[in-house]
């Protein structure tokens, strides 16, 4: 598709993060910048008969301060996180919530409100349909998050949830950035938010066998290693306050970064084995959408899950479609430093393109000691890198094969 | 049970439900729910609480639009009564 002349530009101005590495956007960066792994044993369910035992999880006192601050009572973790990191996006772009506003909201999640799911599932088991709340069914849907955040903050324009497993935060960012490039919106809240750290989800994830078996918290997430294992999960939320570089320019708000493309594809082959020919078109659709050349292209933020199966295939994706580009432009993913947070991931990995954009630095690869000879692709090694390209992408591929690829650009004020 | 007994029981329901630091023991049947901190969420968490506590039964559509706490006294005076 190319790009329209008559389309409006879209830039973010307003981001929140509620992350392993610290409760904001800040203190994630910093803390990646340091090169911090927030990968910990986990400590919030009972794991004596679970093979993994590891995971990187959100400070829990951090956050029930936070959230007190912000005047929400704790229901649900993956809604309390979505409406800290909304809270703070909103406050970074300066929008007053007292009054109703036009604001859209679209979150993404992969597993949704599955603590609310656990406890009444719970109370079934223990005291039949009798001891089931009748706020299990506000609680348990998954656009109880956008609806949270929508009640929350008088946000009035459009409220819902997108589901692509581990791409649907992406989707959820590029959904937004089409309908106000189109002009159905003028200003979206979008990101997203999960938290699988609930016994029967993690336990789901125990089932699989796709996480790493490796028990040091600090070094069992290695994305393209020659001897990774598996990937690590995480939890988190993030937010991204996206509006028309027209209307920000109307209120002098400040701006982050320009959000110039988006592609999408469906693998429509295997329900957990990815496909190059998916991910290439989803790159590649990307890339056309955004109507620029690849030599702009300085860095990929990589889904990088650190699964056997993922960084091979997404290694052959990114050679593909970057052809004589890919031995220049550099590749890194961010799981080693905070979990593969699932439907969150890809605006918690947006935010760290951003601020990479900003700083002109792409952080490191953790734990990547021996490159895989099979991820041929120009990897950043154990230190961070400086760059000066002004333009990223964000890769996200999910189970069930949704794929998802956004392009960011520097913003030059 | 008396209207007295009612209000006491439901300000100890409310209690638990709310969260809210607040003087429960000075709550009147006048004050509204909302001001007890109650939104539509919370206000179906504590319907669900008064049924079990009070051992009633009544669909939670009977409560949901209610406004003040003197309503909520009224409407478990009359379904309590023997």
């Amino acid at each position: 598709m190319s790009k329209s002349i008559n389309r409006k530009r879209v830039v973010v101005t307003g981001m929140g993060s509620v992350n392993p590495l610290g409760m904001n956007v800040d203190a994630l960066w910093q803390n990646m910048l340091a090169g911090k792994c927030g990968i910990v044993p986990l400590t919030s369910i009972d794991l004596t008969d679970y093979k993994v035992k590891i995971g990187a999880q959100v400070n829990r006192t951090e956050l029930a301060a936070a959230l007190e601050g912000i005047k929400v009572r704790p229901s649900d973790r993956a809604v309390d996180m979505a409406l800290l990191a909304s809270s703070q996006a909103l406050a970074d772009a300066c929008i007053m919530t007292d009054e109703p506003s036009d604001i859209g909201t679209l979150f993404g999640t992969g597993v949704g409100c599955s603590e609310s799911l656990y406890n009444a599932n719970t109370r079934f088991a223990e005291r039949g349909v009798r001891g089931l709340r009748p706020t299990s069914v506000p609680r348990c849907m998954a656009n109880a998050i956008s609806s949270q955040i929508s009640m929350k903050f008088k946000l009035t324009g459009p409220n819902y949830v997108l589901v692509s497993a581990c791409s649907s935060a992406t989707s959820a960012i590029g959904t937004a950035f089409r309908m106000i490039q189109d002009g159905h919106a003028s200003t979206i809240l979008c990101g997203g938010s999960d938290s699988p750290f609930d016994p029967l989800v993690f336990g789901a994830w125990d089932s699989l066998g796709v996480m790493s078996k490796n028990a040091d918290p600090t070094t069992a997430c290695r994305p393209f290693d020659a001897n990774r294992d598996g990937c690590i999960l995480g939890e988190g939320a993030g937010a991204l306050l996206m509006e028309s570089l027209e209307h920000a320019s109307e209120r002098n708000a400040h701006i982050h970064a320009e959000l110039c493309g988006y592609g999408e594809s469906s693998d429509a082959g295997h329900m957990t084995r990815p496909s190059q020919d998916g991910q290439v078109r989803a790159i590649r659709g990307a890339v056309a959408s955004a109507g620029i050349e690849l030599g702009e292209i300085g860095f990929i933020n990589a889904h990088g899950t650190a699964t056997r199966t993922n960084d091979e295939c997404e290694s052959g994706s990114i050679r593909a479609a970057m052809a004589e580009h890919a031995d220049r432009i550099l590749i890194a993913s961010n799981k080693s430093f905070f979990g593969h947070m699932l439907g969150a991931s890809g605006v918690a990995e947006s935010i760290v393109v951003i601020e990479g954009l900003k700083a002109g630095i792409v952080p490191q690869n953790l734990n990547l000691d021996d490159p895989d000879p099979a991820c041929r692709i120009n990897l950043v090694a154990d230190s961070a890198e400086k760059i000066d390209a002004p333009v990223a992408l964000k890769n996200s591929f999910g189970f069930g094969g949704g794929n998802a690829v956004l392009v960011w650009r520097r913003w030059e004020s | 049970m008396t209207r007295k007994e009612i209000l006491v029981k439901l300000r100890h329901v409310m209690k638990q439900a709310s969260q809210e630091h607040i003087d429960w023991n000075t709550v009147i049947e006048d004050a509204t729910i909302e001001s007890l901190g109650f939104d539509s969420l919370s206000m179906l968490d504590l319907i669900y609480d008064i049924q079990q506590e009070f051992d009633i039964e009544f669909e939670a559509e009977e409560l949901v639009s209610i406004n003040r706490v003197s309503e909520m006294v009224t409407f478990l005076e009359k379904n309590t009564s023997p």
